[in-house]
């Protein structure tokens, strides 16, 4: 379970979160929807505590990342904003460097490598060095490295960027069934068509504020639309985020 | 938190051996730095030991046979067809024997371009040649007017050379030291910065800081990747030494040159705090930059310190007690003091590896902290 309380951030002369609360639950998928610039990414990457808020609290199963940030980052997944691959690693080798940094080693270490690759479907490249990879080859080793150690929460920024139809069907039913496992999901975009698709849960920001909260369904006839789309302008006051 | 240090460093590892290019780079700059010094030597040696005969131009010589004659006896010939003369005139007047006979002051013209430095010692062997026949013919005038010649040498000096072969071969060899010396400075410099920014230029750093590792650990992990290339090059050059050395013929300039393992062994130990410290200044330095190219730039700014200080004390031979026990120098004297035969005093040597150590703990404190900051960590 992931919460967040009060976040306040300021970068020089820019105010990126002001004062957000939310909440993601186990066994759910939590979409965190905003156009550019709404302050997900910092949001995000206070909740593993690369980024220390001025004000407020990110939590992580109860604990707090700035506090324990070794601790919160043991409970997590994460598919960050920029994934870079180590090029002269194969997959297999990649995944498995992350399973080793989050203390499998030796043959737990491979099996849980294994695991990862047959879930994803990546038998065919995991021993294939990444440089050269396409994106959905690239964003499934992002996700392997993300997932290799079970993690009870994960936190994907953006994960959809750049994927063709086949990967986001991929993306997706691993979401899916990382939900039914009773996990916490929590995933940011700006794409509101995915989110609407896929959420169980939204939480709208905008300008570092969380402007509303529920299901789609409970977001259309709180604005009294029809279609979620409409909802979502009416939220955030602009058409921005509509487009794919 | 030992099997994390493993992991990253096994990881770091592989990457760099990998990556064939910058490891090559990185093992030719020890390689082929003694045996460029080598080769240096070996031309440096023949230039100036072997006695081979000179070729000048002589214009008169049918002035003076006799003068001639002597000049040959000194291997200083005409040129002739097969053997071209330098552009070395050495001009004798036409009223030589005149003024022979007189006793009159004499004027033997050797015209050159003396900013020529490959002459330099052709030059040298005519004009002593000139001038021990002129101390000849002085010795006889004098001998003849009843004179003992020793009335115009009053002073006569005698050397007597008190430089051992080690010292010598330490004279020389000291350069080769310089060599070793910034190999621990270069071979580790790609890993330092493929580690650093090359991981924040791969956009993978933001990841491997999300992981459940402490940074210091990460830090000393990456370091250590790089410390060893540093190490494994110094100790390839210390290797190479003796073995190219062999060539070389040293015994020319009266020098015995000997590398035993022990010494070997000795100053390779002495080296593996110098490369530890090299490796996370390189880190320092290239955590700060966004590119692999900006860490490059900065880098070899300030590689260019320790290159300096340990050319500028090579060849000046400056001595403070400070030195002995600050990084990079106090490191260089084990080297000189194990290569020139000469004692070594371990207790400088262990307090330089202990102030070495300790900047280098420093370091890595400072690096850590640079690692929990927003703004290095993205580049803010």
């Amino acid at each position: 379970m992931i919460t967040t309380q009060g976040l306040e951030k300021s970068y020089k002369d820019v105010k990126a979160l002001r004062g957000l609360s939310f909440e993601a639950k186990d066994g759910e998928i939590t979409g965190l929807l905003g156009p550019n610039g709404a302050g997900k990414t910092t949001c995000l990457r206070s909740i593993y505590g690369l980024i220390h808020a001025d004000q407020g609290t990110a939590m992580v199963d109860q604990i707090d990342a700035s506090q324990e940030p070794l601790e919160v980052r043991r409970r997590i997944g994460i598919f960050p904003d920029k994934f870079g691959l180590q090029e002269r690693l194969t997959a297999r080798e990649h995944i498995a460097y992350f399973a080793a940094l989050h203390g499998l080693h030796g043959k737990t270490g491979a099996e849980a490598v294994q695991k990862v690759i047959d879930d994803l479907g990546m038998q065919d490249i995991a021993d294939r060095k990444t440089a050269g990879f396409s994106q959905g080859q690239r964003m499934k080793v992002a996700l392997g490295q993300a997932i290799v150690h079970q993690p009870q929460n994960l936190i994907l920024d953006e994960p959809s960027r750049g994927l063709d139809v086949m990967s986001t069907r991929i993306l997706r039913e691993l979401l899916y069934r990382l939900r039914e496992q009773g996990r916490c999901i929590l995933f940011s975009s700006h794409v509101m068509q995915e989110v609407a698709a896929l959420c169980d849960r939204v939480v709208i920001m905008v300008a570092g504020q969380v402007v509303a909260e529920g299901t789609p369904q409970e977001l259309c006839e709180r604005t009294g639309q029809s279609s979620f789309e409409e909802a979502f302008v009416q939220l955030i006051g602009t058409e921005e985020g509509i487009m794919l | 938190m030992k099997s994390l240090f493993f992991t990253i460093w096994r990881k770091e590892m592989l990457d760099a051996i990998r990556d064939r290019r910058s490891l090559m780079a990185a093992m030719s700059y020890a390689f082929f730095g003694p045996v460029l010094m080598a080769v240096a030597f070996m031309a440096i040696i023949n230039d100036a030991v072997s006695e081979s005969d000179v070729y000048v131009n002589i214009e008169g010589a049918e002035h003076a046979p006799a003068f001639v004659d002597f000049l040959n006896s000194r291997r200083v010939f005409a040129g002739t067809e097969e053997n071209k003369a330098r552009d070395i005139d050495v001009i004798i007047p036409d009223d030589y024997q005149a003024k022979l006979a007189r006793a009159e002051m004499i004027e033997i013209i050797v015209r050159a371009d003396y900013s020529v430095r490959s002459d330099s010692s052709q030059r040298n062997r005519v004009e002593s040649a000139i001038r021990e026949y002129s101390s000849t013919i002085a010795a006889q005038r004098l001998t003849l007017r009843g004179v003992s010649a020793e009335v115009i040498r009053p002073l006569v000096v005698d050397k007597q050379d008190t430089a051992t072969k080690e010292s010598r071969a330490a004279l020389i060899l000291g350069t080769v030291m310089v060599f070793v010396l910034m190999a621990i400075f270069f071979s580790g410099m790609n890993v330092a910065i493929d580690t650093s920014a090359g991981e924040r230029e791969r956009n993978s750093l933001e990841f491997l800081l999300a992981q459940p590792i402490p940074t210091h650990w990460l830090v000393m992990a990456k370091a250590g990747a790089a410390a060893t290339f540093a190490f494994v090059g110094a100790v390839l050059s210390i290797l190479m030494i003796p073995l190219v050395f062999v060539f070389v013929p040293l015994e020319k300039l009266g020098i015995e040159f000997s590398l035993s393992a022990a010494s070997q062994v000795q100053m390779i130990v002495t080296l593996i705090p110098l490369a530890l410290l090299a490796s996370i200044l390189q880190l320092f330095v290239s955590f700060r930059a966004k590119s692999f190219k900006e860490a490059q730039t900065y880098i070899s700014l300030v590689m260019f310190i320790p290159v300096a200080v340990i050319f500028g004390i090579e060849f000046s031979r400056v001595e403070h007690p400070l030195l002995s026990v600050l990084p990079v120098t106090s490191q260089h004297q084990v080297l000189l003091n194990t290569i020139g035969g000469q004692a070594i005093n371990w207790l400088h040597v262990g307090a330089g590896a202990l102030v070495t150590l300790a900047l280098t703990a420093l370091l890595v404190w400072v690096v850590t902290r640079m690692l929990k900051s927003e703004k290095v960590i993205f580049g803010l």
